[in-house]
This record gives C-alpha cells, structure tokens and sequence, in this order.
C-alpha cells in the first residue's frame, strides 16, 4: 500500500485543497475582519469561519505531512517536514514548504493563545501568515509536479488563488487609503 | 453567582462581536459602541465567554 | 479644533494668608523660611502614619475625596512609588499653584515622610504643562532639598485630562499623558506594576503639615467631624484668581471674598455643579455637607459668572470646551461628549434638547477609561437640577438673564 500510487495522489490532492482553504482563510481575514457591525454576515460567523478554516487546514496539513512521509515513492523523512533543510528529495521547494509549516504551526498556536499574548503581540505573529501562504504558493509550484508539467487541474486553482489573494489585497489598500483618518465614530487610537 | 463584563473602552472599536453573541446583555449605542446592561446569569455564561473569546480587539472581559 | 477653556488658565494668582497650609506664607517659599516657622522633618513609621492620616480622616484634595488612610494602606507593597500631581489640569483651579508658589516645601515635606515611610526611594513630581512659573517654582524648591529620596519630574501635557491617575501613569512611563482602562487601582499596581501613591499636591501638603505640627495643632481648625482645612479658588471673568484657605465646618459665604457673595456660582470646577445664591448662602464649607447640598466641593473651585451672564450658555461654553479635551481614546466619550456638546449648545440658542441631553447623558456615563464623562454630565445636570427657572426659559425659547442674548462668561 505504500508503494502504490494512493497516497500519492493522496499527497497532491491535499495539497491543492490545502491551498486552496489556505487562500479563502487569508482572503477572509484581509477583507472581512475588521469594519463595524452591520449589515450582511455577522461578524461572528466570517470570524467563526476564518478561524475554522484556518484549523481545517492544519488538518489537511497533517495529511499532506504524512502521505509525503510514509509514501516510498520518495525519500522524504519525518524531520523534513519540521526542518527545512537536509532533504535528499527537492531540498528548496520541499524546504520551503516546511518552512511555511512552521510559520503555520506558530501563527495558529499563538491564536490558541491570543488572550495571554496580547493583541499587540498576537498581531506580529498573525502577519506571518502571509508568508506562510505566499510560502505554500511556492512550495506548490515548485514541487508540485502537477504544476510542472501543466496540467489544468491543478494550475487553475493555484492561479485562482494567486489572483484571489492579490485582488483581495488591492481592496484592503484602496479602502485603507480611501477612509478618512480620525473619522469620528471610532476609536482614535 | 452571577458576573459583570466590563469593556477595555480604549481597545473597543465598535466590532459589535459582543453584541451578535449575547445580545440579552450587550446592546449597542448609535456610534456601535457595547451597552452592557445588568450582571451574566449562570446561562449565559457560556455565551459570554464566547463573546470574550471572540472580540477582535480583546476588549471585553469577564470580572467577579 | 477643540474650544478654548471659558475660564483662562490663570498666569497670576492672588494668595490670601490662611491658617494652617498658607499660614506665614509673607516668609517666603524657601526652604530656610520653612523650617525656620515648621522645624525639621520627623521620622515617622507607616502605622504610625496611617495612624495619624486616618484618626483626621484626610480625604484627597484632588477632586474625588478619596480616604488617603486607605491608599496609604494599598500602597504598602514592593517597591512602591510615591506621586505628587501638581498638574492643576483644571484651568479655574489655582490652589496647587498657590502652594507652589508659597509652600513648595510643605508638599515636599508631605511626600518625603511618606516615602520614608513606605520604603520609596524616589518621588515623583507631576508638574503643569502651560503654568510655567508654577513649573519653575518648584524645581527652584526641588534643588534645594537635602533628603535622601530621587526626585523625578515629569511635565504634564497641557490638557484637561492630563492630571487623571492612570493618565499621569503612562506620562511616568514615557507614554502619552491620557487615561488608559484601568484593572486596578493604581495604589495596587500602578507604575511598572508597583503599588503608587498618586495624590494631589494639596493632600501632600496636609501630610507634611500633619507630621510637622502634630494632631493636636492640625485639630485647631475645623470640626471635631471634619479636622483641617481646605484650598478654595475663587474666580471671576477678568481678574486673577484669589485662593483663600477655608476651615472646615466655616460658613462658605464668610471665607468667600465679598464679591463672590451673593451670587450664583459654579462649583467644583468643570466636572463640579451649579448652586443657587441660596443654597451658597447657608452652606458651609465640608465634603460631605456640600456633597449633600448637590454641590460637591471637588478640586474647590468657586467661579462666579458675571452678573447678568446666562448660565445656561456659560454650561454650553464649559461642555464645548470639556468635549474638545476628550482623550479621543473611548468611543463614547470621542462621539458622545460632542453630540453633548451639541445638544446643550441648541438649548443655549433656545431650543428644546431636554429629551436628547438626558439621553446623551445616560450613553456617556460609566462607559469610558476615566472620568471624563461623567463629571461633564455631573455639570449638566446640576444645570437642571439647581437652574431650571433658566432651563425652562431656554426651552421655551427666551432667556432670562438678560434682555439681549449674551453667550458666553
């Protein structure tokens, strides 16, 4: 079973799904949060999916983790996928896609954790999920062997999310700058 | 044993968090600001650790 | 932006000798002069301090009479710092500049035995940010001291708000100087966390003068109920101030200059309450009598308006400048106070906001970092309270203080 082709496919589809759940959570958390009550999706609901997307994904991560492992087709070790160098298969692209898991594992501990951080602290820490995300993008490219020979299964999506994030960013600027600085019903600090 | 919440006012941003998820203790004023009216019963305690948990801004907490 | 202060911050005071705090003040503010009439300072323990504060009952000069006993008490930990707040934010209130001006040494006295007491290597000193001679006064005093505690001066932002706890805490930690939320009280944890005795330089000076006279001097004044004295700042449009020294338990309108008799008057400073010629008339001067008589004496401040001023525009002057000098940091004081503002400035032009000023008042109070608010809302509903034949005329579109409209003090 684990020479055959299941837990490679097992592999890459995590790995796409993963991507893709990992874009909607950042998607989500840039133009969602926040903003006042109002009108549409309670706060709590886009809050509520963010976050359970976000653990959702930490599940498909540990799939993903373990199919690469346990599957003989390539050498990559347990290590490997908390350290991001010494591999033997695809070092950088493998590398760089354990870095992203370790930048994952701190940004989703410290949220676990955010009342005994502080909001000041929490928030340098949650920034680091864009480079988890822009990490995976490339991790994917890089390794993804469905990508390397484009097959449109999967360069659709990825491209999807690349566009979905830079849209999604563009948005948060232009509405950053468009707002009035000391509008008066909020908080000035 | 009933408890009060009481708002960090300087952190509060007027997400209105508070309000969606226990709405039988926390009305918002017309700037979206968290009214919180009267004590948390036994109940609505786990709402209201909720609503603590949930605030963007950490601004709400649970006191004696 | 914000509105200017309707009473000016003053740039001289006048002084009246009194009988304990400002008595001798014709020897000068020197050290030397102070010890020549007071003595050295005593070495005094901290029970045998709480023992002395608490059998007087001194409440703090700072606005809200707070026991110092019990902040004494609080303050007994690690490392605890002692805090005089000479920040005078509000601009009608002269008294902490007068002691400044003429009995620096009493309030350092009053610092320093309770520093030794607790255990506090450094005292703290909060001065004004726009009462430069008040400023200078006391580091001309500071320099000439011999004690072995630090003394650490801090220059207060030119702000209304500047002189609260939790607002002189964060100046103390090179923080801007506004009120953050507050988990504690300050006496518990405070500066870095350490237990802080912040209190206003009047109470200090009633310390110092405590210790350097002894219970049985500090009793010749006031009542059996109420021993000491109190600082009043009594003023007008036009003139400087006059800072008189009261005892307890003396009748208001005989410690008064007589041309603040007779009038109605504003009391307590900004955050404090309308009174009538009346109810000044018969009252004396006590925290708790005043506080009874819907006038709390607060920081002791008096302002008489000029004859023929309309009460209800001088309030909506106060509440335009109160809500200028908002933080700006809780949402219902940054939108509430100037919708306040607002509400209170259209029945000073004759419409009835009745209905909206109740309303706004209930949305800002209690639900802010600090006090602010609240004693805005205090001010405006002693306007109703105390004036409602001038309410009533405002409401009904005329004004009765006099025959053209005349807005502000």
């Amino acid at each position: 079973m684990t020479d055959g082709p299941l837990l490679w496919y097992l592999n890459r589809g995590t790995g796409v799904v993963l991507l893709v759940l990992l874009t909607l959570s950042v998607v989500l958390g840039v133009l969602a949060m926040g903003g006042r009550a109002g009108r549409g999706v309670p706060r709590f609901v886009t809050q509520s999916v963010h976050r359970n997307l976000a653990l959702l994904s930490v599940l498909l991560l540990l799939a993903h983790v373990v199919s690469a492992v346990v599957d003989t087709y390539v050498d990559i070790r347990w290590w490997q996928a908390l350290v991001p160098w010494g591999a033997t298969y695809e070092p950088l692209w493998l590398g760089l896609g354990t870095l992203a898991l370790d930048v994952v594992v701190v940004v989703v501990a410290t949220s676990l954790l955010r009342p005994r951080l502080g909001l000041r602290a929490w928030r340098a820490v949650h920034l680091a999920a864009w480079a988890a995300w822009a990490l995976s993008v490339a991790h994917a490219i890089g390794i993804g062997t469905d990508l390397a020979r484009p097959s449109g299964l999967a360069v659709l999506p990825t491209a999807a999310c690349v566009g979905a994030v830079g849209v999604a960013l563009v948005l948060r600027v232009s509405r950053a700058l468009a707002a009035p600085r000391g509008d008066v019903v909020r908080s000035a600090a | 044993m009933s408890r009060r919440l009481r708002v960090d006012w300087p952190a509060c941003q007027a997400r209105g968090l508070c309000h969606e998820l226990l709405p039988e203790v926390v009305d918002l004023d017309e700037w979206g600001y968290p009214v919180v009216a009267g004590t948390v019963s036994d109940e609505l305690l786990p709402d209201a650790r909720a609503a603590v948990r949930a605030c963007p801004r950490l601004a709400l907490r649970l006191v004696d | 932006m914000s509105a200017p202060s309707p009473v000016p911050v003053p740039d001289r005071v006048r002084i009246h000798p009194g009988p304990a705090l400002l008595a001798g003040i014709g020897d000068g503010p020197t050290l030397a002069a102070h010890r020549q009439r007071h003595g050295p300072l005593p070495q005094v323990g901290l029970d045998g301090l709480v023992g002395l504060v608490d059998a007087i009952g001194l409440r703090g000069r700072g606005g809200a009479a707070f026991p110092f006993a019990t902040k004494l008490r609080a303050a007994a930990g690690r490392r605890p710092v002692v805090v005089v707040n000479l920040s005078e934010g509000e601009p009608a209130s002269a008294k902490d500049t007068a002691l400044a001006l003429s009995r620096p040494h009493l309030v350092l006295d009053g610092a320093v035995v309770t520093a030794r007491a607790l255990g506090a290597r450094e005292v703290h000193l909060v001065l004004p940010g726009d009462r430069p001679a008040t400023a200078h006064q006391v580091r001309l005093a500071v320099a000439e001291r011999r004690d072995r505690v630090r003394f650490r001066l801090h220059a207060a932002e030119p702000r209304f708000v500047a002189g609260q706890a939790r607002a002189v805490v964060e100046l103390m930690a090179g923080r801007p100087n506004l009120p953050v939320t507050a988990w504690a009280p300050e006496a518990v944890a405070g500066h870095q966390g350490r237990p802080t005795l912040l209190s206003n330089a009047e109470t200090w000076a009633h310390v110092g003068l405590l210790v350097l006279a002894g219970e049985a001097a500090y009793r010749l004044h006031g009542t059996p109920d109420e021993p000491g004295t109190a600082l009043l700042t009594v003023t007008r449009r036009g003139f400087e101030p006059e800072v008189v020294e009261a005892p307890y338990g003396a009748r208001l309108r005989e410690v008064l200059p007589a041309w603040a008799v007779g009038s109605p008057a504003l009391v307590g400073g900004f955050h404090g309450a309308w009174a009538t010629r009346e109810t000044l008339w018969g009252a004396r001067v006590s925290v708790p009598g005043m506080a009874a008589a819907g006038m709390p004496l607060g920081a002791g401040v008096v302002h008489v308006p000029d004859p023929g001023t309309c009460p209800v525009a001088f309030t909506s002057a106060v509440v335009d400048y109160l809500a200028g000098q908002s933080a700006g940091r809780c949402g219902p004081c940054l939108n509430g106070l100037p919708a306040l503002a607002g509400a209170v400035r259209a029945m000073a032009h004759g419409r009835d906001s009745a209905a909206r000023i109740d309303e706004l008042s209930r949305l800002v109070e209690r639900r802010g970092a600090c006090a602010h608010p609240d004693g805005t809302v205090r001010l405006v509903r002693s306007l109703f309270a105390a004036l409602p034949e001038e309410v009533d005329a405002h409401r009904r579109g005329t004004c009765l203080a006099a025959t053209g409209r005349q807005v502000a003090s």
